[in-house]
């Protein structure tokens, strides 16, 4: 007998071994360049990738959309930005993100759980927009201008440190961060919790008769999600030395889901893989011509049209049918 | 000997319609009760009151001795509630086994909820005696959307046993299954009763008549009668209200 969601689970981490490897490689070529720029646009598309993985543990796993999880990405950059003026510590800035999330991600959840469908989405949506007007109208957070001035900090890991200004040692720094949160994500969701997700995702009306409650369970993803895309926002003033009220728009929540469905709903690698695509081919045609939205936009577009379950939602179960026949006996 | 299960007055309204009105049962352990009754009559309205589905106005239930009254659906079956549907209501896009495994899953103890479902052994177990059991062990690894009508059915009763409810309530199991499906269906509910209580809903007269134990008769929302097959059958007022129009 075969688990398909286990399985499912372990091709998900043989296309994430393939984007290490890819990370890895691409890290080498800009070592032996010299290259600042694309290590720094690299990192930046890790940053986002995590807020995308944090949007498909909602949608693809628990078929929630947060048309607003910008909100907690932005939160954990504030948040963040704010420990980090006053004590420069990577380590005190996360547990700080990572307790303070908490606490809000209840609250949102306690307030948007209780909704489904359409209604979750615009609930979702309102919160991040009460938020980031809120944030942008206070001048002790920077108003509109945000906060900047955030130091250069001195990851430190006891034997060695990594400088967020050294630009390969915090790409690769950062590239371990979110693949712990890849991993993170993947273990809960392969285990019992995580299939009472799955479960409210394929039938929600059956699950409280199995004797799971819908909004312990949907409680528990909205602040698993939240605290991926917090610790994930955490990051974002290391690597640029500032947050604005742009981080929690809907422009950034709307990305985060392009990527999801660029890469595959329901597919966790699909996240990294199609957030990063998003955010690099956003700077890079953005190079070429102003108009790049309109480029991106006809991407979404074409593979909406031609590979509906996105990029790896047409690559995974390949690899899953051929996972299948090795562990048939 | 002491029922398993008791609804005492059980009453809702919806618009002004009495859908059940004051309807007091009790059901023994290791028997089947069945409730039956005209079309509108009100017996799914009675399993949804009894498995928290639908909030009563009046009334309460008794699960093995203990009261409970508005109690949510997730939380009856903690306590042992188990129940399908009228309509087949499963995951159609996981496959049997991991309709199978959902619900077993809630025999391990809470604190294997966060490791990983390949070391849940006592769901994997169950869910290996429930394939057998229910004949499914074939078609383990197919969607449960894929299934003919008779095995979702077969695999909705073994998905509300998976956790080992105290009561299990079957809500016309047998619904458009062929006669030899009907006739295999029968003898696996009559084989339940060696662990579970089974409350049964079912329109099939002959069916009821040979595996019940007690059967409830309802009507416009009340009891008319409540006894053995062979009381409730030559019961006058039975004929009259449901006999008559049913078939036998």
């Amino acid at each position: 007998m075969l688990d398909r969601l286990s399985l499912s689970m372990r091709a998900s981490h043989i296309l994430v071994a393939l984007l290490v490897v890819i990370a890895l490689v691409f890290a080498l070529v800009a070592w032996s360049t010299g290259d600042r720029f694309y290590l720094r646009l690299a990192t930046e598309a890790l940053i986002f990738a995590g807020l995308a993985l944090s949007v498909d543990t909602l949608l693809g796993y628990t078929g929630l959309l947060p048309l607003g999880q910008a909100l907690f990405f932005g939160f954990g950059a504030y948040v963040s930005a704010l420990v980090l003026r006053e004590a420069p510590s990577f380590w005190t800035a996360i547990g700080v993100v990572f307790l303070s999330t908490l606490v809000v991600g209840l609250t949102g959840g306690v307030i948007a759980s209780r909704a489904r469908g359409v209604y979750f989405a615009l609930i979702s949506f309102g919160l991040a927009q009460v938020v980031s007007k809120v944030v942008f109208n206070i001048r002790e957070l920077g108003a509109s201008d945000g906060l900047r001035g955030i130091p250069v900090l001195d990851i430190e890991f006891g034997l060695f440190s990594i400088s967020t200004n050294a630009p390969l040692a915090f790409f690769l720094f950062t590239l371990a961060f979110i693949l712990l949160l890849y991993a993170l994500a993947a273990y809960l969701l392969d285990t019992p919790f995580g299939r009472v997700l799955i479960a409210l995702k394929a039938n929600e009306k059956r699950v409280p008769f199995l004797g799971y409650s819908v909004f312990g369970a949907r409680l528990a993803a909205y602040i698993l999600a939240a605290e991926i895309a917090a610790l994930s926002g955490a990051l974002y003033p290391m690597l640029r030395g500032f947050v604005s009220p742009e981080l929690m728009f809907f422009a950034v929540s709307g990305n985060a889901i392009i990527g999801v469905i660029l890469g595959g709903v329901g597919t966790l690698a699909g996240a990294l893989y199609g957030s990063i695509l998003l955010t690099l081919m956003r700077s890079i045609v953005g190079t070429w011509t102003e108009h790049h939205l309109i480029v991106i936009g006809l991407v979404f577009i074409i593979v909406v049209i031609f590979l509906p379950r996105g990029l790896l939602g047409f690559v995974r179960p390949r690899l899953e049918a051929v996972l299948s026949r090795r562990q048939k006996p | 000997m002491k029922p398993m299960l008791e609804a005492r007055n059980l009453a809702v309204s919806f618009g002004g319609i009495h859908a059940v009105d004051g309807v007091t049962f009790a059901a023994a352990p290791n028997q089947i009760t069945t409730v039956i009754g005209p079309n509108g009559a009100g017996k799914s309205t009675l399993f949804n009151l009894i498995s928290g589905a639908v909030r009563p106005h009046r009334g309460h239930i008794v699960l093995d001795g203990k009261r409970h009254e508005h109690m949510r659906p997730d939380r009856l079956r903690e306590l042992g509630i188990g129940r399908s549907f009228q309509i087949t209501n499963l995951f159609f896009e996981l496959t049997v086994a991991e309709n199978l495994r959902l619900a077993a899953q809630l025999l391990e103890p809470r604190k294997h909820w966060l490791v990983p479902v390949r070391r849940s052994t006592l769901a994997g177990q169950r869910v290996g005696e429930l394939l057998e059991e229910f004949h499914l062990a074939g078609k383990a690894d197919e969607r449960a959307g894929d299934l003919s009508h008779g095995e979702q059915r077969r695999l909705e009763i073994a998905v509300a046993l998976a956790a080992r409810p105290k009561v299990l309530m079957l809500d016309e199991p047998t619904q458009g299954m062929s006669h030899s499906d009907t006739a295999e269906t029968a003898r696996l509910i009559r084989a339940l009763t060696d662990s579970v209580t089974v409350l049964l809903i079912e329109h099939d007269i002959g069916l009821v008549m040979d595996i019940s134990d007690r059967i409830v008769v309802m009507h416009q929302g009340r009891k008319l009668a409540d006894g053995p097959p062979a009381e409730v059958r030559a019961d006058p007022a039975v004929q009259a209200a449901y006999f008559g129009h049913a078939r036998s």
